[in-house]
């Protein structure tokens, strides 16, 4: 009797598990079949938008953008982001991760396809935090609709929907529907991203079941593996087409018979009453450059918000080393055995709230504060937060604890911020660096790791210090990088030392394989990041610096600049048309410097 | 009867109860998705080949085999004209861009009407799909409700049930020979044409997908795979018919199906 029973609950477990499975299967091996869009997957044309729903800030990154540019060192490992990799020229295959306990679907797997590894998280899990770091894979939930796996991907890397520069933003989102018919898979893309699309663009691909494939068997491509494939650049160099520059368009052209207002894509070329347009050439614009409309603006996206504005956000990046995000500028900490050490220090309005938060990470005292530059939403929590710490050592006879905590930033900040007895300085004394040290760098060695401050001279102010946790491998910026806007040009920088801040940046960071990861980057403002992201941001910085930099030279003046709309691709995702830092100043201030330099 | 025969009936009788297979029900009152309505195709793939009439010669992405390819060659572009339908057959017709128009000709019968080419698809479930008397641009089409079987645990004896609900499965044969592309890309009168009809909503709008499987022992040297995806129109608004022959009647307003 007793092994009736036991034979009826194993009998009871296993059907339960089959209900639980009821799902559709898509594990194994597919290949790709490439029955459609051939040469959208394969030698891409520039110049060929073809389909594509790209609003105009998306045709003209796209006109822009260099073969070259994919061979310069940091982009040489870029695997195929996911907006695109289902098009790749490969297999891909599904595998499940089954909880061992339960037996629950817990994820799929999804490789392949010169993309990254996928993680579908079937578990119900939450999408990260805004200020996560963005990969190339992105972050992704699933859940099944009847017959289709249903994926929710974010956090993407700035990225293409073509390999011939058409461009997606790292504001894009997807939604995919995986169906099998049979033998047959059929892959549906949504991709939306309000940045660089007039419109959700979809794509739909189809694979069919191989069992004999390997979807891994391309191999590795990591730092080791990148060689100097554009010799005698200097180093730094951005290859990109300026406006106007249209020799690489027109090829396109002229070997397909494409109009060229069809060719630039828009949501309105992919519906069938254009056909009547493309019966009447009269009535479409072909000229091959067309000059940015002045006046047209490209609102700003906002990024999502996840979670409450004005609350501190604490994340952690890498190692010893947290974001504490919510007090103004971003603050870095450090935390040790041998106390807190913190990169910035906000604004000060909600000091109560930074000193909550750094207590639910260690309760430890506020050992030293390292400023990067000068700026009240970076260092005006510095008198309250040092106030609140405490230093040790200094060549005193005892070990007691000396009241305050170290304030260290470089001299020109100190110069800043401090007034000669009798005047009105610019913070309070005790906002003030205890140190400012001069020259070009400092060395720290707190909580176990080497700590490097670099200077950084004329960039986002005359004082930024880039900060390197040797150890955990976090660089903390200042606001030389950040991921909100356009770089601020303040007292004493300038758009060219920005551009060397950058190339700083990129000189420390070493990214893991496939160009992701490795060194992490806390910006001064915005979401985590690595060095790619870092790469994004200095190609755009340097393309807008070449931008003006030629209008100045044709004998261009400001306000012919400013017609010109240099920065018109990146201004729904940097640029503001109000606020403390316009993109209107920030041309005006890089005009500005750049003439200065003619 | 043991406790474990018991527990074992209630765990299988569990198991089978959300699969019940339905009494039997009419096509339509079955459908576990609902294709009917006005649609648009979304050219956002093989836009060359499909917005524009591509050159002779250019097949691209279509698997023709040596005689497919010579037939393709020998295509006259200054006879455009004359094609008339042959790009608008059943293998070719859900990537000629236009719109669709789907409803319920009857219990066992749904209807599309395209108004690119002005063609008329009947797919007809069961025994209503009787094959015409002569082959026709849209043949003869047989539809299913595809379910996906979905055994698990002990295997089929035990589970097979009714399965998930899934696609509009259509097989369609009976053909006239067509091209799959309007620059002369030739399938033959065998071609069999299978399809999945789907549907999903994606950034608050619906979409209907058709996955298309063409096998032509004649000019293809593999099937040829394409999708095809059309988003939801709220009416007929922007219909615009075009017939594929000259002369040929736009479909009598009293032939469209019920919305």
């Amino acid at each position: 009797m007793r092994q009736a029973i036991r034979a009826g609950l194993f009998l009871a477990a296993i059907l339960k598990a089959g209900a639980a499975f009821a799902q559709i299967d898509l594990s194994g091996e597919w290949a790709a079949t490439f029955h459609e869009d051939l040469p959208h997957r394969g030698g891409v044309r520039l110049g060929d938008y073809t389909g594509l729903p790209l609003n105009e800030a998306g045709w003209r990154k796209a006109q822009s953008w260099d073969e070259d540019a994919r061979s310069t060192p940091e982009r040489q490992c870029i695997p195929h982001v996911v907006t695109y990799a289902l098009r790749g020229p490969a297999t891909i295959r599904f595998t499940k991760l089954i909880d061992a306990v339960s037996g629950e679907l817990q994820a799929y797997y999804l490789h392949g396809s010169y993309g990254r590894p996928r993680t579908i998280w079937m578990d119900g899990r939450e999408h990260p935090s805004d200020l996560a770091p963005h990969t190339w894979g992105g972050f992704s939930t699933g859940t099944w609709e009847r017959n289709t796996l249903v994926v929710s991907t974010t956090h993407i890397k700035t990225g293409w929907l073509l390999r011939n520069g058409a461009p997606t933003s790292d504001l894009a989102t997807m939604q995919e529907y995986f169906t099998r018919y049979g033998d047959y898979l059929l892959a549906t893309v949504f991709v939306n991203d309000p940045v660089y699309l007039e419109e959700p663009f979809i794509r739909t691909s189809n694979f069919v079941l191989s069992l004999p494939s390997n979807a891994d068997a391309w191999g590795n491509c990591g730092p080791a593996q990148i060689t100097d494939e554009l010799g005698g650049r200097a180093k730094g160099t951005v290859p990109h087409y300026l406006p106007g520059q249209t020799a690489h368009i027109q090829e396109f052209l002229s070997q397909s018979g494409v109009p060229a207002e069809a060719a630039r894509g828009g949501a309105a070329t992919t519906y069938p009453e254009y056909m009547a347009k493309l019966e009447n050439p009269s009535q479409l614009d072909n000229r091959l450059f067309l000059p940015p409309a002045p006046g047209k603006s490209f609102p700003r996206v906002a990024p999502p918000q996840t979670e409450v504005a004005g609350e501190i956000r604490v994340l952690p990046v890498q190692g010893n080393v947290y974001l504490l995000a919510g007090a103004g500028g971003n603050i870095a900490v450090q935390i040790g055995e041998d106390g807190v050490l913190l990169v910035d220090s906000g604004s000060g309005a909600v000091n109560d709230k930074v000193m909550a938060a750094l207590r639910t990470l260690a309760n430890k005292p506020i050992r030293m504060i390292v400023n990067t530059h000068a700026h009240p939403d970076h260092m005006g929590g510095n008198e309250r937060l040092a106030a609140a710490g405490n230093s040790t050592g200094g060549g005193r006879p005892s070990d007691a604890p000396r009241a305050g905590a170290l304030i260290i930033a470089h001299k020109a900040v100190l110069d800043a911020v401090s007034a000669p007895t009798g005047k009105q300085p610019a913070m309070p004394f005790g906002a003030w660096p205890t140190e400012g040290y001069p020259g070009d760098s400092k060395e720290l060695f707190f909580d176990g790791e080497a700590i490097q401050l670099f200077h950084v001279p004329a960039a986002h102010t005359d004082g930024d210090s880039l900060v390197f946790f040797r150890r955990s491998d976090v660089i903390a910026t200042g606001d030389i990088f950040v991921t909100t806007s356009y770089p601020v040009i303040g007292k004493g920088g300038s758009l060219n030392g920005v551009i060397a801040g950058l190339n700083r940046i990129l000189d420390i960071t070493i990214p893991k394989d496939w160009q992701e990861g490795g060194t992490m980057v806390i910006p001064g403002h915005g979401r985590i990041a690595d060095e790619a992201d870092v790469v994004e941001y200095r190609d755009m910085v340097t393309i807008i610096r070449d931008r003006i930099q030629d209008m100045i030279r044709k004998g261009m003046t400001l306000e012919q600049v400013l017609a010109a709309r240099p920065t018109v691709e990146y201004d729904a995702r940097y640029g503001s048309e109000t606020g403390p830092w316009t993109t209107r100043m920030f041309i005006e201030a890089a005009y500005q410097g750049l003439s200065q330099n003619r | 009867m043991g406790i474990a025969a018991a527990y074992l009936m209630w765990a299988m009788a569990a198991q089978a109860a959300p699969q019940a297979p339905p009494a039997r029900q009419a096509p339509r009152e079955a459908a576990p998705i609902d294709v009917t309505g006005n649609w648009v195709s979304v050219v956002t793939e093989d836009w060359r080949w499909r917005m524009l009439i591509p050159k002779r010669g250019d097949y691209s992405s279509v698997p023709l085999n040596p005689e497919g390819r010579k037939v393709a060659d020998q295509w006259d572009p200054a006879k455009l004209a004359s094609d008339g339908c042959k790009a608008y057959g059943a293998a070719a017709i859900m990537r000629v861009p236009g719109r669709l128009q789907i409803g319920w000709e009857s219990d066992a019968t749904l209807r599309i009407e395209t108004d690119a080419g002005q063609q008329i698809r009947h797919l007809r479930f069961g025994k209503s799909a009787e094959a015409p008397a002569e082959r026709t641009w849209q043949g003869r089409s047989v539809a299913e409700w595809d379910r996906i079987r979905a055994p698990g645990g002990l295997g089929v004896s035990l589970q097979q049930g009714p399965g998930r609900p899934g696609a509009l499965k259509v097989v369609t044969t009976n053909l006239k020979a067509g091209y799959l592309r309007k620059n002369g890309v030739p399938y033959g009168e065998d071609t069999m044409v299978t399809e999945y009809f789907d549907r999903l909503s994606a950034y608050g709008t619906d979409w209907l997908t058709v996955f298309t499987i063409v096998e032509d022992p004649q000019y293809l040297n593999q099937p040829f795979i394409t999708s095809t995806h059309f988003k939801r129109e709220p009416d007929r608004s922007k219909w615009r018919p075009t017939p594929c022959e000259p002369g040929s009647a736009p479909a009598a307003a009293s032939e469209r199906p019920a919305k």
